[in-house]
């Protein structure tokens, strides 16, 4: 006799990165059960608030059930959602935050962090190109300091991550869509400008557009930007 | 088992093939100079990864028929043909396999035949079915942190010193996230006139 199981696995992986001013987050837009694709569109990363965006991944109906509840505010320890989460804005400082959660609600403020199907993938791609781990100073060169990339850095390198993840792991593809989150008064030419956008570094096949604000405390100048931004991936 | 890992890659007129030197047993770490790379002759390596004393008997086992190769047919063995006689020395226990995942790396001699040889590098599972990539081949239980990391930091037709530094970042980074893998760490870069070998500090936690 098996016994009954409430919870499934529906692949997928998320990701975010800190920076000064910014962060960026990250999830792929596949969701699978076993081996079989259930969507190639199924949104795993979800603007909360006018200055917060929350990346879910683990049981595709809790998920959608946490982000629902979320808002609300709930404690839920005996019987978890079964989800890992990613949370990534502007802190109250106007610097760029990532805090990642396990499904009982511990949690840790990060300059970067990967999770789900091919965390094992992200991961130590991640510690090498954000944290600089294993990497020596070249004489006289500035000290790396994780968390300052610049956007365009982290953005292609946000692209290469689920690119090498697509190719290796079955439950990651289909979609990347990306979510930005700027602090108040910070350009966006470097996300926005034609300039930017025509650079080596950029993308291919990258689409931005900005988000409607989700907070009521706009006021001109002082507003928090969010861009979504998505490409697609390898569909194999 | 007893952990481990090896990777190995092609660049331009080079390969490059790295092990870490972690020997364990479970989580208690016992050695910390246990090389999984070997070399076959001048210009070809194999590693293995996975069971420790599988490793010694494999090493061995291999050593006698290479010798006994090169002495019938007086030529040293190709890495094509050494990738094939290591598929069946492992087809031959295929109902009581040795627990290791090799991986080859060489390059070939220009022969007549083959004048413009290609670097060469294979991987076999545990009863032998042989793949041969054109990229990199990774074993051994950081195997999914060396993919992601691999698949993201190399690139085509990479000189022997590129290579050198894309196969170290590869491997200690995926060490650090693997507990089975780690204390260290040694890299053949093979080129067309030389073998170079170095010794990589790691973390030692």
């Amino acid at each position: 006799m098996s016994r009954f199981n409430p919870y499934e696995e529906n692949g997928g992986s998320i990701l975010a990165i800190a920076g000064q001013d910014f962060s960026v987050i990250a999830g792929d837009t596949r969701q699978s059960l076993n081996y079989s694709i259930q969507t190639r569109y199924a949104q795993k990363v979800f603007p909360l608030t006018s200055s917060a965006v929350l990346a879910v991944n683990g049981f595709a109906a809790d998920g959608k059930n946490f982000v629902k509840r979320v808002k609300q505010r709930l404690e839920r320890r005996m019987f978890p959602f079964y989800v890992y989460n990613i949370l990534a804005g502007i802190e109250e400082d106007g610097t760029g935050a990532v805090y990642s959660f396990d499904p009982v609600g511990s949690y840790e403020r990060e300059a970067c962090r990967g999770a789900g199907a091919a965390q094992s993938l992200l991961q130590p791609f991640l510690d090498n190109q954000i944290y600089f781990k294993n990497q020596t100073l070249a004489p006289g060169a500035e000290p790396f300091v994780p968390g300052r990339l610049p956007l365009s850095t982290v953005l292609s390198l946000v692209v290469d991550a689920f690119s090498s993840a697509t190719e290796r792991h079955i439950e990651v593809g289909d979609g990347l869509e990306m979510y930005v989150v700027m602090a108040p008064g910070r350009s966006a030419d470097d996300l926005t400008a034609e300039e930017a956008q025509q650079a080596k570094e950029w993308p291919s096949e990258l689409t931005v557009e900005e988000m409607e604000s989700l907070g009521d405390e706009q006021e001109e100048g002082k507003a928090f930007r969010v861009f979504r931004l998505s490409r697609p991936l390898k569909r194999d | 088992m007893n952990g481990g890992s090896v990777v190995a890659m092609i660049g331009k007129d080079c390969v490059a093939i790295a092990s870490d030197l972690r020997l364990g047993s479970q989580a208690v770490g016992l050695a910390s100079n246990f090389e999984k790379v070997f070399p076959v002759n001048d210009k070809l390596f194999i590693g293995l990864s996975g069971l420790a004393t599988d490793t010694y008997t494999l090493r061995e086992s291999l050593r006698f028929r290479v010798n006994m190769y090169r002495m019938k047919e007086e030529r040293e063995i190709t890495p094509e043909t050494f990738t094939h006689l290591v598929s069946s020395t492992l087809y031959e226990k295929r109902f009581g396999p040795y627990f290791i995942e090799p991986v080859v790396a060489g390059l070939p001699d220009a022969t007549p035949l083959n004048p413009n040889p290609k670097p060469f590098i294979s991987t076999m599972d545990t009863i032998g079915c042989i793949t041969t990539p054109k990229d990199f081949a990774v074993a051994g239980t950081a195997t999914d942190k060396l993919y992601g990391v691999a698949e993201g930091l190399w690139e085509p037709d990479l000189e022997p010193e590129d290579l050198f530094e894309t196969i170290s970042q590869t491997i200690l980074n995926a060490m650090d996230r693997d507990a089975l893998s780690g204390w260290g760490a040694v890299v053949h870069v093979i080129s067309k006139d030389k073998v170079v070998t170095r010794y990589l500090r790691g973390r030692m936690d």
